[in-house]
Order: C-alpha cells, then structure tokens, then sequence
C-alpha cells in the first residue's frame, strides 16, 4: 500500500500537470483547513493553487458532490476514493455529468480516519471496497490483503431487534436530528433543486426541528436515495448530532441489491434500479 | 366502543377504481373504513403520499394497480412494483407493522377480489389497532 504522503505527492504532480497543459480547468482535490486533522473540500484551478492541495488519513470527503456545481462541459478532475469513484459512476448514470468531461485520479487507501472519533473507516463504514471502481490514472497501489467485510455485516444487530425495539431506535436518533440539512448537503446523491423538504406547494412536512417533521423527511430522504446510495458514509458523518443514517441507507441498500440484483453505481452502463424495471420481477418483493 | 379503522386506500383509475366501481354495482358489501382516492395510474403515486397519510392518521394504507403486464400506460405498475417495495421495506425497517401497507393488483372485472381484499385488510388493521407511531399529535404540527 502506497502511503498518503506518496499519494499526496502523486495527487499534486498529476494536479499540476493536468492544470498546466489546461487538460481540465479544475481539480477537485483535499484542501489544507485550520489543522492536519481538518482538511477540507479544495478545488485548484490554476497551477499556483496546487500546492494547497493535501492527503491524510483524515480527507474522507465525497468530493463526487461537488462536481455538479460546474456547468455541463467544465473540465474537471477530481480524486476519487473507493467510494467517492462509485457517486461518479451513479451521477454518469443519472446522466449528471459525463464521462468524458471527467479525468478521475483514483486514491486507493485503507485506514481513512473519522475526523471527530479517530476510528478507522473500515469496509463495514463504506462501500466494503478500498480501491477506485473507475479511474483515469490510479496515485498509488492497490490495496489487497486488507480485510474485506461484507459491507452489510454492521446491519446484524439491528436487523435482529423487533419492529417495537427498531422504532424506539429510529425515533430516538430523529428525535436528536436539528435539521441542519448537513447529510444533503455532504451527500453526492442529493442534487435535487429545490429539495421536497424545501417546497412550499405542496408542504410535505414541517420545517421545525420536531418528530413528525423529522421523521418525514428522513424517511423520505431514504427513499429518494433508495438504489442510489453510494454507502460513502458521509451522511453519518457530516451529522453534527451522530445520527447513523449510514445505517438505514445500508439497509435500504441491501434490499435493493436482493430485490433488483444491483448494487448503486458499479458499472457504467447500469440504470438506477427505480428508474428501471423487469417484467420479470416477482411480486414476493411487495409480501 | 370497538375500533373502526381509518384506511386510506389509492386506486389507479383504470383497473382498481374501476373494480371498486364494479363491486358498487354488483352490490357486494365490504367495509366502509376504506377511503379511495383515485389517481391515474399506480407510478403516479409519490411514496410521500403514503408516509403522509400515516402522519395524518391512517391506520392503513392500500394501494391498488393493474395486474402487471395490464397498465393502461403499459409499463406504469412496473415501475410502482420496484417503488413501493422500497416503501415497503422503509417502513418495515422503520419500525412500522408490516401489515399496515399493502398493494395489490386488481383488475376492472374483479369487483370481487376487491370487496375481498378491503374485508381482509379491513380486519387485519382492526387486530393491529390503532397506528400510533407516526401519527402526529394535533397539537405538534398544524398541517
């Protein structure tokens, strides 16, 4: 496995010399903040911006999310982890962005950290993959040998609760939820404008930080990202009160991948599993 | 007094509206706790309908569709299969009672199956009581 100050050296030589022979107009990269531990969403876009660009343990954003934000045709490049390379291949899918107006520098990396606890991000936490699904050019090794848990394993213990302990559960951790609306704003999948939570005409559900409102909107939430979720994991970790919405996505994940046979973004050539359909799927999936 | 469920039931337009309308004539009886709204076709029918209703006090939620492979629009129930399974399965892993959501596909000329199916979905909602759980309390959120 290469280590993150190689692959923050690749990461700036490759930035560098895309930038330089104008190959794309921005890089979408990892950014220093006020200390090694908060690094930050970067995006360089001249050759001068390169040497801000950083890699450590701690750079886990999904930078997938903010490749919508440039208009269609911008020349990105953008650092993809194992995870972050899955969103790209689900927005290419959604047609969102696509393919050839994106350079992806593939960052193979196990022992990524969470900021706020220090605990290692393992296969459980994300996709169950270390290495890039897709890239143009890979800064470093690929990982092998690492353990690789089944990505739904962490889903055990709650699937073994009852339908009473399950609800008290989930009512619980949405009771905490303040609406800040910081897992739309960190997930790669939430792209809608406006939001349903943001409608007026028809209101789906209050605006205060209350039961009902919360329950709505992220049960809705869930729904809207039903097939789609990436299992980034950075939902649950932009949360400011430690809500493990990982947790439900994981869920609603696996039941698409039993129902439908398709894990989210792949491959390329996929369609999302609700905007899709068989003739033959059975109708046990509604028992 | 004993418990009279609300349920709200969605039935597309041209199969399961339809066959409700074919049990009307045929003067089959089933229960009254049914209220139907009609909608076009079953993929019309936004998830956050069903999660609403729950919210507003529906006790059940039934939602009826052409038989697949039947929709007027050729492949709306299709779509609404794969989607309201996710419902499903959202609600189940939520914590809701499975039994509160159904869907079922009945066809035009199934006035039957209809008066059936309300009547038994009718007494699984009575034995599994009133919803409680995502109901709001009036005094949270005036809607």
């Amino acid at each position: 496995m290469t280590d993150f100050k190689q692959i923050e050296n690749n990461l700036k030589n490759e930035a560098k010399r895309l930038l330089e022979a104008g190959e794309v107009a921005v890089v979408l990269a990892y950014g220093r903040g006020y200390d090694e531990k908060h690094s930050m969403p970067f995006a360089a876009k001249t050759p001068a911006d390169v040497e801000k660009i950083v890699f450590n343990q701690y750079c886990n954003f999904n930078m997938a999310r903010y490749l919508k934000r440039y208009p269609c045709g911008t020349k990105i490049a953008i650092a993809a982890k194992a995870a972050d390379s899955r969103a790209i291949i689900q927005l290419i899918q959604e047609e969102k962005v696509r393919r050839e107006d994106l350079v992806i520098l593939g960052i193979p990396a196990y022992g990524m950290k969470n900021q706020k606890t220090d605990e290692i991000i393992d296969g459980k936490t994300t996709g169950g993959i270390y290495n890039p699904v897709i890239y143009d050019i890979l800064l470093g090794e690929e990982v092998h040998g690492q353990p690789v848990a089944s990505p739904y394993d962490v889903l055990a213990g709650y699937e073994a609760m009852d339908k009473e302990a399950r609800w008290v559960f989930w009512k619980k951790e949405f009771d905490k939820c303040i609406r800040c609306y910081a897992c739309r704003k960190a997930c790669p999948m939430c792209y809608c404008d406006p939001c349903f939570i943001d409608q007026s005409k028809p209101r789906w559900a209050d605006k205060a930080p209350q039961s009902p409102g919360n329950m709505m909107y992220h049960l809705t939430r869930f729904h809207h990202l039903a097939g789609r979720c990436i299992d980034c994991g950075e939902c649950s970790r932009a949360c400011p009160v430690d809500i493990p919405l990982y947790l439900f996505h994981k869920k609603v994940a696996k039941e698409c991948e039993e129902m439908f046979g398709q894990a989210a973004g792949m491959k390329l050539e996929d369609k999302p599993v609700l905007v899709d359909f068989r003739v033959e799927d059975s109708d046990k999936i509604l028992e | 007094m004993s418990f009279e469920p609300k349920i709200l039931g969605i039935a597309c337009n041209w199969c399961t509206y339809t066959g409700a309308d074919l049990a009307g004539t045929t003067r089959l009886h089933y229960p009254q706790n049914l209220r139907v709204v009609r909608v076009m076709c079953s993929s019309r029918i936004n998830p956050s309908f069903i999660f609403r209703a729950f919210q507003l006090g529906a006790d059940g939620v039934l939602v009826g569709g052409c038989h697949p492979g039947d929709c007027h629009y050729n492949t709306g129930n299709l779509y609404a299969r794969r989607r309201l399974a996710v419902t499903k399965k959202i609600l189940e892993f939520a914590g809701l009672e499975p039994g509160r959501f159904r869907v079922e596909w009945i066809s035009a000329s199934e006035g039957n199956k209809f008066a059936e199916v309300v009547e038994e979905f009718t007494a699984q909602i009575k034995k599994l009581g009133p919803q409680q759980k995502l109901k709001i309390d009036e005094l949270q959120e005036k809607a």
